[in-house]
């Protein structure tokens, strides 16, 4: 329905500063430490309810009716058999009575309608049942008789520009005018080159698979309409869901307190929630919808598939002179970012640079930002011909990368970073990982080769304002944190509650946090971008100073000692002159008068002047099968510069799923579709292929830089979720290319492909 | 979602041989393969037939001449991990090994895995295809990669069964019980190309029931491998591998299976590999030469010319494997 991504376009909202000061912390006691997930006990044994459990009484089931055409325009629709079968409640199409809601919008222009009379690519909807029982539903679905007008459809972003191509949307294919960017002389640039490098590289289309398919429970009350989702993002829901229904906010509340995994495909509302509320509506009943694994698959987003071309020039001491990059890519049926141009602008130093962006228009599933969006594509292709580089300069890879560590942003009017980590990842990786030494080692002869390869990368978004975060001390001594954000498996409850303990003292255990719910806790954007703990925790620090705050005014004005003088300190409210003078908590006269102690922190703006960035670097060994194409991961080495770590194994965790997803996208994924029909042939677990515990190596080694970054925000923490999954597909792509001397330049790196590969070029073992 | 369909526990081969030669009636084994196909509307079901109470499909045990005995109910894990299996017919433990996942294997079963339907995605997926009583083959103008370079016409799935090659290689037979009576039959011979029928797999009739499979003795100097090449480390279907069953005798290969798997609509046996084999020195110059030659008359599709290259390769692999 709206373009909100998480990095919000427009004016950058504003929460007021912090009323506190907050100065760095020093030394932390809870802070960075590896404390377990506050709520572990309950995801793994299963007492956690996930929108997917949710029950209630009197509770429909709904199902949703897709088109299997990649593009058709729906002439005629008879509902009639569905609606008198056992158990159905209501049957909705476009035609309903206020389901004609406009839906995607992109630069202020609504590209289509909750259910279009005109479909665009296979599973876009068509019409919506609610039943007594899932299975009524989708047989009820069956019984839907939809008569199609097939038109023809356009699979691949180029073939889109063809003067010719079936046009997805009148008006053209294009979503907007290319996006360039320029700085420096290009031409001058290669003219003082002493080496250039030019090649044509390509990402296949992956799909986000969380663990939980994505769906709501709608259940109305009078006007008011409560909606569970498996969300990143309750407040975005929100909005959505009560523009949709011309609602206002006040009056839908959305809850989304456990949620299995988005990766970003839940960072927006689906069609789903509205569909499910209307239904709710039309039959006075909750109503359940859910998405199949098969619907998930076809639109739930995705990350586009990109063909990009890079040129690099370079002196003989690996000094970049110039880097041209552009990129083609596909929102999908419906708008959504494909650009991936970023890195070749910003992760190097480089006088002369120009890049472009375009964004096409198909008939297949819409893009939704997907773990850092264009970023571990453009790495894929950058870092690849930075790779071809270093071996036509005769450099090592690293020592070329080093050589050109930016200290400013020069995409972002060469403002300095905050923090650039770039140089400790590259040099600290390659220590962990054996750079040097083991690469001497190798042995070329036999079937089994080995090889070494190294890729960087850098995310571009450090977090910011609005967020708001209140914390209650209870007249106990107990804490409750109440925050908007959600927790979307990443530890975002773990690393507030430590935030919380570390400024009052107070145990985890005595610690609740109440989150993600549009009716009780506080405004925070969508959980995405890397930017909940940089956005967030700051907010939740501020809260807890202010509590802190009143509860050293009160028990000063009991000991009738200055405040300056008093210290927290476990239990108590103790002098720093006078041990003997001290105060339990829980005895503080404002506490107990007022039974709670409540203080509200939000998140001030980011510091003026600077950037805020993260970086990365990554290391793979693989070993190839030159006979028949195998490729293993042996090996996974990430060097990460988020600043300061909260929580040792949630950054662990992080940067390990981060890994495999790389390894997703180096090695396994890709959406086939069938160019015949324009209909995706793998939509499900097994011909879309996940990395198996089987493909991810045991050796996995996670590095922190560990900078003190004292400016990016007063957590001091960066955010890593994003920047931990974008150079490791490039390096796996480099390690093979080293391994066998054959540069493989389309993802996945599958055995049908490098096999083709090994015997055109007449390698055996 | 699945179907409505009856639901029949029968006790006897008997009951179950007449429950299962009504239309629409649908044996059920482990129920990994039959029940994904019911849910995604590959066919329909009006009955389905347990197998599990029958006990004559249980169990593994010798037969008189040396040979084993293996109930067609014995599951994928039972098949690989049992001892005996594992030193007398290697191939066939190690490609039961190589099925699927752990869970598949616990539960999917030795009978089911031969009768398994093809895994091509336009036959599971929302395409009315030849297999299924349709005009075409998707895969001729479409997506082929993981199709068939061997023996396809008409319609080009490989077969699925990970535990079909090495049996082919092995010899082994199945029993099969039938409104007709039993019948024993070469495992080779229990699978049909397309060009004999496209859409069936195997030779059964409606209502037989494969009952067991029947190994021969291990031969005096047997040696056996199976070596399966896929995409990820588990879950997945082999892109192409190779079953080899032979025995050495005095350095020489005396006899040979070689059967390859993934490149055809049925577990693909390579005659001309065996013989050339017989009678020689297994070393590195004749397993290049076999391998070469077991790929010789592929005929790939627009988008699986690389199972040539990769099944050479694993077949060079698996023979310098047991030189
Ligand atoms: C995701 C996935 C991945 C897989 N990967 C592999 C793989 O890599 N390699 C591999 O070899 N297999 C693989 N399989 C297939 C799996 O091994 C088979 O599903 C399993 O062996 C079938 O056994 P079952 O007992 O569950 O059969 P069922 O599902 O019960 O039956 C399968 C079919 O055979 C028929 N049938 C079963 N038993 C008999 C019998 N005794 N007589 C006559 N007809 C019978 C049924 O009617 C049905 O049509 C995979 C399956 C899945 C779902």
């Amino acid at each position: 329905m709206t373009d909100l991504l998480y990095w919000l376009q427009g004016p950058v909202p504003e929460t007021e500063p912090p009323k506190a000061e907050m100065p760095p912390w020093g030394e932390t006691k809870v802070v960075g430490k590896p404390v377990p997930r506050v709520d572990g006990y309950e995801r793994v044994s299963g007492s956690a309810v996930y929108p997917l459990d949710f029950a209630l009484p009197d509770m429909l089931h709904a199902a949703i009716l897709r088109s299997p055409h990649a593009h058709a325009r729906v002439k005629a629709i008879d509902t009639s058999a569905a609606e008198k079968m056992p158990g159905v409640r209501a049957v909705l199409t476009a035609f309903s009575p206020g389901a004609d809601v406009p839906w995607y919008r992109s630069r202020g222009r609504f590209y289509s309608k909750l259910f279009d009379e005109r479909v665009r690519h296979e599973g876009d909807e068509v019409a919506a049942v609610a039943a007594e029982t899932r299975a009524q539903a989708f047989d009820a679905l069956k019984a839907i008789r939809v008569e199609y007008e097939e038109f023809a459809f356009v699979l691949d972003p180029r073939e889109a520009l063809a003067p010719d191509a079936p046009l997805v949307h009148d008006g053209g294919n294009r979503y907007g005018e290319p996006a360039r960017y320029e700085r420096g002389d290009l031409a001058a640039g290669f003219a003082a080159a002493d080496v250039v490098v030019e090649g044509t590289y390509s990402t296949a289309c992956e799909i986000h698979a969380p663990m939980e398919v994505h769906g709501s429970v709608a259940k109305w009350d009078g006007n008011r309409l409560t909606v569970w989702d498996s969300t990143q993002g309750v407040f975005v829901v929100q909005q959505t869901v009560a523009a949709a229904l011309k609602l206002p906010l006040a009056n839908v509340r959305v809850i989304g307190h456990y949620m299995g995994g988005g990766f970003g495909s839940k960072l927006e509302a689906g069609k789903y929630t509205v569909i499910a509320a209307l239904l709710a509506k039309r039959t006075a009943r909750p109503v359940k919808l859910f998405l199949t694994r098969e619907e998930v698959f076809l639109n739930a987003g995705n990350r586009p598939a990109n063909t990009m071309k890079v040129k690099i020039g370079a002196k003989k001491d690996g000094t970049l002179t110039a880097i041209e990059f552009s990129s083609i890519g596909s929102g999908g049926a419906y708008p959504n970012g494909a650009d991936t141009s970023f890195l070749a602008t910003d992760l190097y130093t480089c006088p002369n640079v120009a890049a472009v962006d375009e964004n096409v228009a198909i008939n297949a599933g819409r893009a939704r930002a997907m773990r850092a969006p264009g970023f571990p594509q453009g790495a894929w292709a950058l870092e690849q011909a930075m790779d071809e580089l270093a071996r036509k300069l005769g450099m090592d890879p690293v020592a070329l990368r080093l050589a050109n560590v930016p200290r400013v942003s020069q995409r972002r009017g060469n403002l300095p970073y905050t923090s650039t980590g770039l140089a400790e990842c590259l040099s600290g990786g390659a220590k962990a990982f054996g750079w040097e030494t083991t690469r001497e080692k190798r042995k070329d002869d036999g079937p089994i080769r080995k090889g070494y390869g190294v890729a960087a990368g850098m995310w571009g978004y450090g977090g910011g304002p609005p967020a708001t975060v209140v914390v209650k001390l209870y007249a106990d001594g107990s804490v409750n944190v109440n925050s908007g954000a959600a927790d979307i498996g990443t530890g975002t409850k773990t690393v507030m509650a430590q935030t919380v303990a570390e400024e009052l003292g107070v145990p985890l255990e005595k610690i609740q946090i109440e989150h993600a719910d549009t009716g009780t806790t506080q405004y925070s954007g969508p959980s995405g971008g890397s930017k909940t703990v940089p956005s967030d925790m700051p907010a939740a620090r501020a809260a807890a100073i202010e509590v802190r705050t009143k509860l050293l005014a009160g028990a000063a004005e009991e000991l009738k000692v200055p405040v300056a003088e008093l210290k927290l300190d476990g239990n108590d409210v103790v002098s720093t002159k006078d041990p003997a003078k001290k105060l339990a908590v829980t005895a503080v006269p404002a506490l107990q008068r007022n039974q709670v102690l409540v203080g509200v922190g939000t998140r001030g703006p980011n510091v003026e002047g600077k950037v805020i960035s993260m970086f990365a670097a990554h290391f793979a060994e693989v070993e190839v099968n030159v006979r028949t194409g195998e490729v293993a991961v042996t090996k996974l080495v990430a060097a990460q510069d988020s600043a300061r770590v909260m929580n040792r194994l949630t950054f662990e965790c992080q940067v390990q799923g981060g890994l495999v997803m790389g390894l997703g996208l180096g090695r396994t994924e890709e959406r086939v579709l069938d160019r015949q029909t324009g209909k995706m042939v793998n939509a499900n677990w097994h011909d879309y292929k996940i990395p198996t515990a089987l493909d991810v190596p045991a050796a996995q080694e996670v590095l922190s830089a560990d900078l003190v970054d004292t400016e990016c925000n007063t957590a001091g923490a960066k955010g890593v979720g994003e920047p931990a999954t974008i150079p490791t597909a490039a390096a796996i792509a480099n390690a093979v290319r080293d391994a066998v001397g054959l540069r493989v330049h389309d993802s996945p790196i599958t055995p049908p492909k490098l096999a083709a590969l090994l015997a055109a070029a007449g390698k055996k073992g | 979602m699945l179907p409505s369909f009856r639901y029949v526990r029968p006790r006897t081969v008997a009951e179950a041989v007449k429950a299962l030669a009504a239309e629409g009636a649908r044996a059920h084994a482990g129920g990994t393969d039959l029940l994904g196909c019911l849910r995604d509307g590959v066919f329909d079901a009006k009955s389905v037939v347990s197998l599990s109470g029958l006990a004559d499909l249980k169990g593994i045990s010798a037969t008189k001449d040396g040979g084993l005995r293996i109930g067609a109910l014995t599951t994928l894990a039972e098949v690989a991990r049992h001892a005996g299996i594992a030193k007398g017919w290697p191939a066939l433990a190690q490609g039961a090994a190589a099925a699927a996942s752990p869970q598949l294997r616990n539960q999917g079963t030795l009978g089911g895995n031969l009768c398994q339907r093809p895994r091509c995605w336009y036959f599971r997926g929302d395409f009315d295809c030849a297999r299924k009583g349709g005009e075409i083959c998707y895969a001729v103008e479409g997506e082929n990669t993981y199709h068939a370079v061997f023996g396809g016409s008409g319609c080009y799935i490989v077969h699925p069964s990970d535990t079909a090659s090495p049996l082919v290689a092995l010899r082994a037979t199945v029993k099969v019980v039938g409104p007709k009576g039993v019948r024993t039959l070469p495992v080779e011979k229990l699978f049909v190309l397309p060009e004999v029928d496209h859409t069936r797999e195997t030779v059964l009739a409606p209502g037989e029931v494969l009952t067991e499979v029947l190994l021969p003795p291990p031969l005096e100097g047997g040696k056996g491998h199976y070596r399966k090449v896929r995409s990820r480390g588990a879950w997945d279907f082999a892109l192409g591998g190779v079953a080899l069953a032979l025995s050495v005798k005095d350095g020489k290969v005396a006899s040979a299976g070689v059967v390859l798997s993934g490149v055809a609509p049925t577990p693909w046996r390579v005659p001309e590999v065996e013989k050339l084999l017989v009678g020689k020195a297994l070393d590195a110059k004749l397993a290049a030469e076999a391998a070469e030659l077991a790929v010789k008359g592929a005929e790939p599709m627009s988008g699986n010319d690389y199972k040539v290259p990769l099944v050479k390769g694993a077949v060079e692999e698996a023979l310098l494997a047991l030189a």
